[in-house]
């Protein structure tokens, strides 16, 4: 990449992230700071899937599932043995990223659908036990938990996930730019070949499974504390068509246009309430379109389009 | 344990079974040519639901039609959705074909539930049944409906093996599965067959979906779990195998029946009755992923 461009994509993401430090700050609705804050939580799941999906190449249809592990975790260790959250929620990352790795580890040999049925089985076996052990998980009535602040005020979570999204984001671009970035993309153009120019293949897949299952993971715990509930339904197939949903139509091949897509798609989700059900039918349309013929996504080509790529120009 | 209700379970199993295959089925013969899982599978199986519902209460026009009809809508509704979203895969006009035909698929099981949502809410409806009362044999009690639909779907079964093994559309799908590329050499036009086995494969997912709706009730999200039952079968028979799909079918179908009646704890045995296949399935996946009846093949 020129210098030119890399200035020009570190002043677009300067630039998002500034705008989205000083929303609040313009008087902005409470419900729409609740709103975002939500789809700040979506970013981190779109973004980290994405990082799976766009860089290595590897389907997983469990984000969600990890993501509730994480929230069920943070809960129960919180609820049932008093630990306080500073302490639960970084548990919540390390029992993700635990479950992360023996998946990763079970699904090496696995691509495309089959990768893709397993992880939907795996996904659909976490929520099946979570709604029958209902002695512990209340079932599909959900159990309520305590929040991260005091305060009802929403300012205060809109930072905290603000932030968390930001660290996701920097984690992630410097795990991509260093050599991790260059063996995930050669993994996903050609396994064999890697493998035989000396990539260790295992150890990576294994890896980026793990990663994105430690983010999902904690995204959910502090998810569970901003929402004070988690209930089985924060696994659903449906919820895995958002996310997927989210960095299909931001673009899949990018973190930061995936993650722009989750917090787009929230606050559209929210603005078009009126029309129902037909808004994720239109969604569902959007998506299939942007798959066919604009495989970038949405911000992926606006980003192309304010910084072409070399070659382009 | 009673040897009453143990038969009887036995026959549910298998009743249930001829359903799960009839999905499974179509499912295989998609993957089998088209190298591609149908995340979609489910939501077409509603639909065929959907247009039994329409045409039996709604328009009141007799159960056989509406199954004649269900099939037809649910093949044109297939070959449609294989030329916009699938061909262009085979003409090279698609990047990283493994995720966009999973995300496609996905995205367009979206649209269906929601479309449907949308369309007649979520309640469940109760369709015509294809045949009313009941059959006794001695002492066993069957449900005429679901005795009727099962035999039913057993000719449809049979009539789709005829297909495959002797006609000349058949014998293309098969020589395609097989290998595209010679089949193509040999003169198939694997466009078409390509074509013809998603509107196929469809139309038995429909026409499952439409023999089981006034059992089991017509509604959105009918399709989620039969889906997952497919992909279980699929899997455990061999992804593209047709005797695997069959045979699969049959294992599900008594394996979840006998299992929930023998565990002790009923509710929860019941709970966890979707989980067994599942379970199943990732097995078989990580252990033998061309499943019994699958070829072997060295990255999956």
């Amino acid at each position: 990449m020129t210098g030119i461009a890399a200035r020009r994509h570190a002043v677009l993401g300067a630039g998002t992230a500034g705008l989205f430090l000083v929303v609040p700050l313009f008087g902005f609705d409470e419900y729409w700071i609740y709103i975002l804050t939500i789809g700040f939580y979506y970013a981190i799941l779109a973004s980290s899937w994405s990082l799976l999906v766009g860089y290595v190449g590897r389907i997983s249809f469990a984000h969600v599932a990890m993501s509730g592990i994480g929230a069920y975790t943070s809960v129960l260790v919180n609820g049932m043995l008093g630990w306080p959250l500073i302490l639960s929620i970084p548990l919540a990352g390390v029992v993700t990223g635990l479950v992360g790795l023996v998946i990763g580890r079970l699904c090496l040999q696995l691509h495309g659908a089959y990768l893709g049925l397993t992880t939907i089985a795996f996904s659909e076996i976490v929520r099946i036990t979570i709604t029958a052990e209902h002695e512990f998980t209340r079932g599909s009535l959900g159990i309520s938990t305590t929040g991260l602040f005091e305060t009802i005020d929403r300012v205060p979570y809109y930072y905290s996930f603000l932030a968390l999204l930001l660290a996701c984001l920097l984690l992630m671009w410097l795990v991509l730019r260093s050599r991790i970035g260059l063996f995930f993309a050669a993994i996903r153009e050609d396994e064999d070949a890697a493998a035989s120019l000396g990539v260790k293949i295992v150890r990576w897949k294994i890896f980026a499974f793990t990663f994105s299952s430690i983010l999902a993971g904690l995204a959910g715990g502090f998810y569970a504390h901003f929402v004070q509930l988690v209930a089985p339904s924060m696994m659903s197939i449906q919820e895995m068509g958002f996310v997927l949903s989210m960095a299909v139509v931001g673009g899949f091949q990018n973190i930061f246009t995936a993650a722009l897509g989750g917090i787009f798609l929230e606050g559209l989700l929210e603005a078009l309430r009126g029309i129902g059900e037909w808004r994720l039918a239109l969604f569902a349309v959007v998506v299939i379109l942007i798959l066919r013929y604009a495989p970038n996504g949405l911000f992926g080509a606006i980003l192309q389009w304010l910084v072409p790529p070399k070659g382009k120009r | 344990m009673d040897p009453l209700a143990l038969v009887e379970q036995v026959i549910n199993g298998l009743i249930i079974s001829i359903f799960y295959a009839l999905a499974a089925l179509g499912l295989s013969i998609i993957f089998g040519v088209l190298k591609i899982v149908n995340f979609a599978h489910g939501e077409l199986y509603m639909l065929g639901g959907f247009v039994y519902f329409v045409v039996t209460s709604v328009l009141g026009l007799p159960p056989v039609v509406a199954l004649i009809l269900a099939f037809a809508a649910l093949f044109l509704i297939g070959m449609t959705i294989e030329r916009l979203l699938i061909d262009p895969v085979y003409q090279g006009k698609v990047e990283r074909v493994d995720e966009y035909a999973i995300m496609i698929t996905f995205g367009l099981a979206i649209l269906l539930q929601n479309l449907m949502l949308s369309i007649f809410g979520p309640w469940t409806k109760r369709p015509e049944a294809i045949f009313h009362g009941r059959v006794e044999i001695g002492q066993l009690i069957i449900g005429g409906d679901r005795l009727a639909a099962a035999g039913i779907g057993l000719v449809v079964i049979g009539f789709v093996l005829y297909l495959l093994r002797y006609t000349w559309a058949g014998k293309a799908m098969r020589a395609v599965s097989q290998d595209r590329e010679t089949a193509s050499v040999v003169g198939v036009n694997a466009k078409l067959t390509g074509t013809l086995a998603f509107g196929l494969g469809s139309a038995l997912a429909g026409t499952a979906g439409a023999l089981i709706g006034p059992v089991f009730l017509v509604y959105p999200t009918m399709g989620v779990i039969p889906a997952i039952k497919a992909y279980v079968i699929v899997v455990l028979g061999g992804l593209g195998s047709i005797p695997g799909a069959i045979v699969g079918a049959l294992i599900l179908g008594q394996v979840e029946n006998l299992l929930t009646v023998l565990i002790p704890d009923t509710t929860r045995a019941l709970a966890y009755k979707d989980a067994y296949g599942l379970l199943l399935l990732i097995l078989v996946l990580v252990l033998r992923p061309q499943g019994l009846f699958g070829e072997k093949v060295r990255r999956s």
